[in-house]
């Protein structure tokens, strides 16, 4: 009874990040390219079953599907090295294989033309595990498979799988170059409303971000998508750790999740990762103590989510929850005095208007990779700065939609040929999300939307909070 | 006797005394002539004598005979002996003997001329008697008063007498045999019987038996001579005091044949037999002794010189010469008899060992000797104990002592030191090697049904320089014993661990035990939570054990403990702690461990409790956990966010916000603190202590160290898991705490299915009316009921909610301020942890303030 996640790889970069990811599994837990467990792979104690299902004939395969509207990556993973990991009846490619051509509207209409057939599929994995823990959905925001596809997804899984949980490693495109993607502004923001209704948990990851890491911490010049990608899988794999490695704390998805996420709209968790280095790169073996390891959590530049935030603004931003998942071999006497080290100096902010503490994970670190350094940390945080990303987006989209720019193509579909009502309504959701973060970094958040609660339960007020309560839940 | 020894020894007066005894020569000369009577010291005759005397002692004239002292002893005995006086003979035989062997200062140096003269003056006295006028008798005295015809006299008898010359020794010294003669005859007159009698009774008396003179006086308890007897009173106290060795020997005699007797029998044991073997060859030393003397002191020592006197070779003077070292031995024996007469094993030796420390070297030989018997029993105890493990100790003499346990006691409780056996020269660290070195064989013999020690034992043997024969080891050699023993214990100990660690893997039953009691074994223990979890929520008595039995398996199977040992699941057991009719499944539930042979001896029946006791903590604080959890998943993001409840009116919108926001605030509050509790336990209690306890394992040179690391181990646990007596009052409020988050989760869980009742009402009413026309009774009566009916339903939720709420901060509180009360230091980790943000502290001043 593995507590069992699937795990939808959508899109172009869902399908890149995803085979990355697994790749990084297979290494973890000694399991060859085609599937087999490799010789030296007796050490055990780790938990394939998570991940992996065992066919008939001791191949592991993950439980992965692979969405796209084009063949283009799909065909690359299915002629590449771990063209025998998947199983091929969960892959899934578009039978015109034209894409969605970054259009969100095209992937979300898509999506719902082939859902029955996805819906299959899901639907067969899940019955092939005993105690489904949820969904894992790789995509990124701005195209238009991975966020229209993927919002479609998120909808269906919702409505069709509610008890179980969706958890999104979700990449946001790059702010500082310009895109070839001009809609991206758009399809951000309605991939985003289903973000903040669909998903449980949403893992930010910003490629504006992971660029600057690649050059600033990596010194890479031009980093290539499959650097960013590496950086992406060691996040995603280390964030499962503690569900592959049982140990005393921390062995499922939930009990991660829950403690990380104490109010359900504030779900977008930003990441940090130490020490960071691409693939076989030549790396300093730095001095690595849980202290160490946990001070350069904190350190933003470590972390993998940009912060749009002016001086002012970032000195309010508070931390609504850390978890500090550290792995290799750690001295846990040392936990207590790093905690304290760092309340000491106050490297953190907490929000106030109840009890918070940073959560450390110790977790095993697989026998079968042979790292440069002793110990490695992952740092997953709700953090209320996030909301600087979000804002961001909500300007850029607000300058194309001022503009009336590219809706044609989206009036092309049947959810915008009357009118463009989804993308107010999805704006409005986002500011409304922006404002909850926002409350959060006041000590009188548990008021918040609820002025003068007295008269509003009594009837008599008019329904007018600072901000409209419907969007408040 | 007295008398004239003195006159003898005297040196310093020595002119003066050989003056008074030439004096008292002439004087007795004289007055054995039957012509003078009875001469006046003050006449002038007398005088003229003396004066005579003194010149010719004074003459340088010198015998024609060979100076052989012996020879002329030997001749005068015979002398007697020819005359019938036998018993003078005998005499002078023993007075010789004493005479010739005085030596050294004051004592007479040329005897010869002593013997010489006092021949010379026996035998003209007889010629005279048969040959000569009567008168003439000693002429060579009687000269002073008729100077003429004395003179002729004395010169026709000197012409006479056959030797024709009177040779005297001008030595003055020989002036002492003539004392020392004369001496010996005062003592025949003084004493009733001769010296030889009391010699050979005293003789008799030393060896127990009484004697014609001397006997065994119960009065003063010892020999003495009999009272009828007249003897000198310094004869009576020398008598008395030589006899001593005789009360001596008596009193260590009948010890030695009382406790022969005896044996075997429990009072005197092995040791006390050697000791009594020890005893006896002194004993017989003793005899020998007494049999030489014996056979020397009838014996006469032979003269040569005819006319020589001779006495008895042993007077009671040399008797006290050759008694003075068998004293000394036999006093001690005895002595030694007196303390070890109650006492057995060990005990004596630490007794007789009490005693050996004597700065006398005679004493010390003596001693080591007596305890190197002694102790050599105890010693092939002590080496057949750590060398193979038996206790060879059938009368309780050892200071091990074995006592009949079940096997997995056989290491606490089965063998004990036995403090009054331990003999003082085994120091008690040492003892506790010992007792520990063969109880780690026996605990491999019995509880590990292992033989690879005997390699071990013999190494430590061969190492040590001792076979692993009897008799290897004798006292005096503690060096040895010790070095034999920390040998053995060395190799015995670390034969024990390696068998302990990897025949029956210790190290991974601990493990084990940490994983599946101490819960570290996270999706067994998720798992199992799952599937007993609603079993447990019904009453205990509906529960049945097996039907738990087989969740655990299940559980097993399905988490990754599938990958463990088999031998260890095995273990792994359902208990069900007795109940009474109130509990619910959850009291009575619990996991327990099976320790079987050898390692019952670590997880004994009161170290299990307590790890059930852990468990049940453990247990319950998951219980909690995992209800909170089992709220998160109900008010999951995607389930609240993704509804609008549009069509609610704004007023019960805002309740229903207000009450979500409540239920989630506080969720958070408890989820912080029970996930910070947890985080407590994982890192503050069970992986520091398991870090040490790896590293004492590691450390651990015998099993009593394993026990005590084991120990210290469990006892962190519990201590810090707020299971120790201290801590009862702090327990308690945590309880409360787990009870309210426990009753919370009811509320929460009806808050939300309420919710989501009203969100199905209001999300499609129209297909929802059509299809639950009948069965919906919200529906039926119209929005606004729907309305009226959530609004009185979140009024209640929030009203419950808040008493809850308040419950928690009063509960949490109280639970807070015990917590710096707490005596550990790692308790203040646990506030430190809970109020990080400083949340409570700000809360707690606040609420001061105002």
């Amino acid at each position: 009874m593995p507590r069992e996640i699937i795990t939808l790889q959508v899109g172009q970069c869902g399908n890149q990040i995803g085979m990355e990811f697994w790749k990084q599994l297979c290494l973890e837990h000694g399991i060859s390219k085609d599937g087999i467990l490799e010789d030296f792979a007796t050490q055990g104690g780790d938990r394939k079953d998570v991940f992996f299902y065992q066919a008939d004939d001791q191949h592991y395969i993950p439980r992965a599907l692979l969405i796209d509207l084009e063949p283009r990556v799909i065909n690359g993973i299915q002629n590449g090295d771990y063209r025998n990991l998947y199983n091929h009846e969960n892959i899934f490619v578009a039978d015109h294989g034209g894409g969605a051509g970054n259009n969100w509207a095209s992937g979300y209409h898509q999506g719902k033309g082939v859902e029955e057939e996805i819906m299959d599929m899901i639907d067969r994995e899940a019955d092939g595990s005993d105690s489904l823990e949820g969904f894992v959905l790789c995509h990124s925001i701005a195209g238009g498979t991975g966020s229209g596809m993927g919002s479609y997804l998120l909808e269906t899984l919702n409505d069709r799988y509610s008890k179980k949980l969706v958890q999104t490693y979700s990449v946001f495109p790059n702010q500082m170059e310009t895109s070839d993607v001009v809609v991206q502004p758009y399809n951000s923001l309605l991939t985003l409303k289903r973000l903040t209704l669909n998903a449980d948990c949403v893992v930010v990851l910003d490629n504006t971000a992971l660029t600057r890491i690649a050059v600033e911490r990596l010194h890479l010049t031009n980093p290539t998508f499959a650097q960013t990608n590496s950086l992406v899988s060691t996040v995603m794999s280390a964030s499962t750790t503690t569900l592959r490695y049982p140990g005393y704390m921390n062995n499922d998805l939930v009990g991660l999740l829950a403690s990380l996420i104490p109010t359900p709209r504030c779900h977008f968790l930003m990441t940090g990762y130490t020490p960071l280095t691409v693939e076989r790169q030549a790396n300093v073996i730095r001095k690595t103590t849980v202290l160490d390891v946990m001070r350069r959590l904190l350190q933003p530049k470590n972390v993998m989510v940009s912060s749009y935030a002016r001086n002012k603004e970032a000195s309010q931003a508070k931390y609504i929850s850390i978890l500090n998942i550290i792995q290799g071999e750690v001295d846990p006497t040392q936990v207590h005095e790093s905690l304290q080290r760092i309340r000491e100096r106050k490297l953190v902010n907490f929000i106030e208007w109840g009890p918070a503490s940073i959560q450390v994970a110790l977790s095993k670190k697989s026998p079968y990779v042979q790292t440069a350094h002793r110990v490695s940390g992952l740092m997953l945080a709700s953090h209320t700065s996030i909301r600087h990303l979000f804002s961001k987006c909500l300007s850029q989209y607000d300058k194309l939609r001022k503009k009336q720019a590219f809706l044609d193509n989206y009036r092309k579909f049947p959810m915008f040929d009357n009118d463009l009502s989804e993308f107010d309504e999805a704006r409005d959701i986002i500011e409304s999300l922006v404002d909850e973060y926002k409350a959060c970094e006041s000590p009188d958040y548990i008021k918040w939307g609820m002025e003068d609660p007295e008269q509003l339960v009594t009837g008599e007020g008019s329904a007018s909070g600072v901000v409209d309560p419907r969007m408040a839940f | 006797m007295k008398k004239g020894e003195e006159r003898v020894m005297e040196e310093e007066d020595d002119q003066q005394k050989a003056a008074d005894l030439v004096h008292e020569l002439v004087l007795r000369l004289l007055s054995q002539n039957p012509q003078t009577p009875t001469p006046d010291p003050t006449s002038p005759s007398f005088l003229k004598t003396l004066r005579y005397a003194h010149r010719i002692l004074r003459s340088r004239l010198t015998p024609s005979v060979s100076p052989d002292a012996s020879a002329i002893a030997e001749s005068l005995k015979r002398r007697l002996a020819t005359h019938g006086r036998s018993s003078d003979a005998l005499a002078f035989a023993d007075l010789y003997a004493k005479f010739s062997s005085k030596t050294g200062p004051g004592s007479v140096n040329n005897k010869w001329s002593l013997l010489y003269l006092l021949r010379i003056v026996s035998e003209d006295r007889q010629s005279a008697v048969t040959g000569l006028d009567s008168s003439l008798l000693l002429p060579n005295l009687n000269l002073g008063d008729e100077p003429v015809s004395s003179s002729s006299s004395s010169l026709g008898r000197n012409k006479k007498s056959n030797n024709g010359v009177l040779l005297v020794s001008k030595d003055p010294e020989n002036l002492r045999d003539v004392a020392f003669r004369e001496y010996a005859s005062l003592i025949k007159e003084e004493s009733e019987v001769t010296e030889e009698v009391l010699v050979r009774d005293v003789l008799y008396a030393c060896q127990g038996i009484d004697g014609k003179y001397v006997k065994f006086n119960s009065e003063i308890d010892g020999y003495a001579v009999v009272d009828y007897v007249k003897v000198p009173r310094g004869t009576r106290t020398m008598v008395r005091m030589l006899s001593e060795l005789g009360w001596l020997f008596k009193k260590v005699k009948s010890f030695v044949s009382e406790s022969m007797d005896r044996f075997p029998g429990e009072h005197v044991g092995t040791v006390g037999q050697a000791f009594c073997a020890a005893l006896q060859d002194e004993l017989s030393d003793y005899y020998k002794l007494l049999a030489v003397l014996e056979a020397q002191g009838m014996n006469p020592i032979p003269l040569v010189s005819e006319s020589a006197t001779s006495s008895c070779y042993l007077s009671l003077r040399r008797l006290s010469v050759w008694f003075a070292e068998p004293m000394v031995k036999m006093r001690l024996m005895a002595v030694l008899v007196d303390k070890c007469k109650v006492l057995r094993g060990g005990a004596m030796a630490g007794a007789i060992h009490l005693h050996a420390q004597h700065g006398d070297p005679l004493v010390h030989e003596f001693m080591m000797s007596l305890l190197r018997c002694v102790c050599s029993p105890l010693f092939e105890m002590v080496r057949s104990w750590v060398l193979e493990g038996e206790l060879e100790d059938t009368f309780g003499e050892f200071f091990v002592v074995g006592q009949p346990v079940k096997v997995d006691l056989l290491w606490r409780e089965g063998y004990k030191l036995h403090h009054g056996m331990l003999p003082s020269f085994i120091s008690p660290s040492l003892a506790q090697r010992i007792l520990r070195t063969g109880k780690s064989i026996n605990f491999l013999r019995v509880c590990c049904d292992d033989h690879g020690w005997a390699g071990a034992a013999s190494e430590a043997a061969a190492a040590s320089g001792t076979t692993t024969r009897r008799g290897g080891l004798g006292y005096g050699e503690t060096d040895a014993l010790e070095h034999l023993v920390a040998e053995a214990a060395k190799r015995i100990d670390k034969h024990l661990l390696d068998v302990l660690y990897t025949r029956y893997k210790f190290k991974e039953h601990c493990l084990a035990i940490k994983r599946y009691l101490l819960l570290g074994q996270g999706d067994f223990v998720q798992y199992l939570m799952d599937i007993v979890g609603p079993k447990l929520s019904e009453p205990a008595n509906n529960i049945s054990s097996f039907e738990l039995a087989g969740f655990l398996e299940a559980a097993i199977r399905a988490s990754n403990a599938q990958y463990d040992d088999r031998d260890m699941l095995d273990r792994l057991k359902v208990k069900m702690m007795p109940h009474g009719s109130g509990d619910r499944g959850w009291d009575v539930f619990s996991l327990e461990y099976e320790a079987r042979a050898p390692l019952d001896t670590v997880f004994t029946e009161s170290v299990l409790s307590k790890y059930l006791r852990v468990f049940n903590f453990l247990w319950k604080l998951k219980r909690v956990e995992h209800a909170l959890i089992g709220i998160w998943k109900t008010m999951k993001p995607n389930c609240i966010t993704s509804n609008s409840f549009a069509k609610l009116q704004a007023s019960v919108k805002l309740q229903l916000l207000s009450a979500l926001r409540r239920c989630q605030v506080l969720w958070n509050e408890m989820n912080h603190f029970v996930t910070n509790f947890q985080y407590y336990i994982m890192f503050e209690v069970l992986e520091v202590s398991w870090c040490n306890f790896s590293k004492e394992m590691e450390a651990a040179k015998d099993l009593d160290d394993l026990l005590a690391a084991h120990e210290k181990y469990l006892n962190f646990i519990v201590g810090k898991s707020l299971l120790g007596e201290q801590s009862q009052t702090i327990r308690k409020s945590l309880f409360v705490l787990f009870e309210l988050i426990l009753r919370f989760r009811s509320h929460a869980d009806r808050l939300y299915e309420g919710i989501y009742e009203l969100q199905i009402r209001t999300k499609e009413p129209g297909r929802e009316r059509n299809k639950t026309q009948e069965s919906s009774s919200w529906i039926n009566e119209g929005r606004k009921a729907i309305t009226q009916r959530a609004g009185e339903f979140l009024q209640s939720m929030s009203q419950d909610m808040d008493s809850i709420a308040k419950e928690y901060t009063t509960s949490l509180d109280a639970f807070l301020s015990l917590l710096p009360l707490q005596q550990s230091v790692d308790l203040k980790f646990l506030f430190f942890r809970l109020d990080f943000t400083e949340f409570y502290s700000r809360l707690h001043s606040k609420g001061k303030e105002s």
